[in-house]
């Protein structure tokens, strides 16, 4: 599926600029312009370090960028928006311990829910993670996948319509990860979500987009925004092996290694 | 690590972190210690009997330790004693619950906001080292020698592991986690109350245990050193004075002592039900994070 012309834009960004102040100023984001169509699944890939966690918290209302202006079902973003969820690259902290996992989930959810409903709301996000027996165990009872899939979770029940994910994989092993990237897109089809997925895994951009972003370092800017017309659903083994995923990935390598030769002394 | 050692850390700084984890031990582990514990107090009985009964330190000192647990078993069951105990008890209990409501609030709001925090430092800073005994003759100048002196005293000086332990527990509340509950829309009240006040839990009830045991001391020697109305110590002292009872000094004194030892192990009761979560008292130790 690719993203048609005619889809609204739920998440518009315009000359998105962040500087870092203190004694050594320092500019992590350039000037970003993108839009995220209502249903896409869109990736940013960049360099570590290049602000994609700076933007994310730009986006999600938690800081307040230097520059530009961020819209969300096209109204301003000033506080935090009940309409988005961000999972955190550091998943791990972000749960909170004291909680079980069935509580950490029902944490986000409305105050005056009525019991049974919260129950079985907290029981629905957990099943469409695989964790529908876990409900009643200590996040720091899990592996790190797991914690993973409970961020996850918690990010469903709270039923937003974006979410936005900050590099969610990175920490997690290959059989996992791949595990994960479906997990994703099923629930994505489940749950009708917008998905902003933050990475700096070219492979996973690719896999899961249907349109990747390419940061250059920081100030970031995008380098090039690329439509990915693979075929859904996709297939870890036979996605990965289309012509196109191979020339898609090769692209974008390219394009992050020139950056990266770019400010270099010539040879 | 003991309580001892962890106020003692307490009071030798404020910056770094007042107090130790401690390490989970296994229940196997637990009994043997338990048991080492029980031998060695039995060795020490005996000792202390033989001494006595042998001549070598005059039973006016050290009266036979058969005789002074004779005592203990006959003083538990006297009411008149346990009135003692219970006026003592009841100080205890009336300054820990005024000292943990007003630390932990002050801590909570010293604890969220840099500024208050260092304005307030030099304040704590100067009336932190006054012992507590010191404060004796002016808490009887002007409460006398009743229950509101002791509970006074218990309260200033089980005030401050509180409030440090407070402090430095909300300091230490993981930013992410913070940053998590905003993001999915809590104000900064809401945050405080559930996402900073249970992180720091853990802190704040080490700082309770250590209150809980200087609570006790400091009850028992303002009842000794005021000559206060009533109380364990103050029955202790007619004892010596009045009594030349040698026996009922050491009864009295065990009882103190296992009051202590009832005290710490309720409150580690409390700490293993519903702050299990700590790292410190994770099964596995903690290692993973
Ligand atoms: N609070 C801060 N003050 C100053 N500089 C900061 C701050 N936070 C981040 N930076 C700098 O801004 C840049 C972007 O940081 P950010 O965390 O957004 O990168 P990132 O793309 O998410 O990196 P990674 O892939 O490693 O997670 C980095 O160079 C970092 O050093
Ligand atoms: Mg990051």
């Amino acid at each position: 599926m690719s993203i048609q012309a005619t889809a609204t834009d739920l998440l518009t960004i315009e000359g998105l600029g962040h500087v870092y102040e203190g004694t050594e100023p320092f500019e992590a984001i350039g000037k970003l312009d993108f839009t995220v169509p209502e249903g896409a699944f869109v990736s940013i890939v960049g360099p570590s370090g290049c602000g994609k966690t700076t933007m994310l918290r730009c986006l999600s209302g938690l800081m307040k960028p230097t520059r530009g202006e961020v819209r969300l079902e096209g109204e301003p973003v000033t506080g935090v928006p009940r309409d988005l969820a961000l999972v955190f690259q550091d998943y791990s902290r972000s749960l909170f311990p004291w909680r079980t996992v069935a509580g950490n989930i029902a944490y986000v959810l409305p105050r005056d829910l009525p019991k049974a409903e919260r129950a079985a709301r907290v029981q629905e996000s957990l099943d469409a993670v695989g964790l529908g027996e876990a409900g009643a165990k200590y996040p720091w009872q899990l592996s790190g996948g797991m914690q993973q899939r409970v961020a996850i979770a918690r990010a469903l029940a709270y039923r937003p319509a974006i979410l936005l994910m900050d590099e969610p994989f990175a920490s997690v092993d290959a059989q996992t990860r791949a595990e994960l990237e479906d997990l994703m897109l099923a629930v994505r089809e489940q749950f009708g979500m917008t998905i902003l997925f933050v990475t700096h895994d070219i492979d996973e951009s690719v896999y899961l987009a249907d349109r990747v972003l390419v940061l250059s370092k920081s100030p970031s800017t995008i380098v090039e925004s690329l439509d990915v017309d693979l075929p859904r659903p996709r297939d870890q083994v036979s996605t990965r092996e289309l012509d196109d995923f191979v020339h898609l990935r090769s692209h974008i390598a390219r394009l992050i290694r020139d950056q990266s030769m770019k400010g270099r002394p010539a040879a | 690590m003991t309580v001892q050692e962890k106020e003692r850390r307490l009071s030798s700084t404020t910056s770094a972190p007042p107090f130790g984890r401690r390490r989970t031990r296994s229940t196997a582990s637990r009994r043997t210690t338990l048991l080492r514990g029980a031998a060695g107090f039995a060795a020490l009985f005996a000792i202390a009997e033989l001494v006595s009964r042998s001549g070598i330190v005059s039973e006016t000192f050290l009266p036979p330790t058969s005789l002074v647990l004779l005592r203990v078993v006959e003083l538990l069951v006297t009411p008149s004693f346990l009135v003692e105990v219970g006026a003592t008890l009841s100080a205890w209990a009336i300054g820990l619950a005024i000292c943990i409501v007003v630390s932990v609030t002050i801590g909570v709001l010293l604890g969220s906001s840099r500024a208050a925090y260092s304005g307030s430092r030099a304040v704590i800073e100067f009336l932190r080292p006054i012992p507590s005994v010191a404060l004796i003759p002016l808490a009887m100048l002007v409460l006398g020698n009743d229950a509101e002196m002791k509970i006074a005293l218990i309260v200033f000086s089980t005030s401050w592991p509180v409030l440090f332990n407070t402090i430095y527990g909300m300091h230490d509340v993981d930013p992410i986690a913070k940053l998590t509950a905003k993001s999915f829309g809590h104000g900064r009240l809401s945050t405080l109350l559930t996402v900073s006040l249970p992180s720091a839990m853990p802190f704040i009830f080490t700082g309770i245990r250590i209150a809980a045991s200087v609570a006790l001391i400091v009850a028992i020697s303002a009842e000794l050193l005021a000559g206060a109305s009533n109380g364990l110590g103050r029955w202790m002292l007619d004892a010596s004075a009045t009594g030349n009872r040698p026996d009922l000094v050491f009864a009295a004194t065990i009882i103190a002592g296992l009051l202590g030892l009832i005290i710490n192990f309720l409150l580690q009761l409390i700490e293993r039900r519903f702050l299990g979560w700590q790292t410190a008292l994770r099964p596995t130790g903690g290692a993973s994070k």
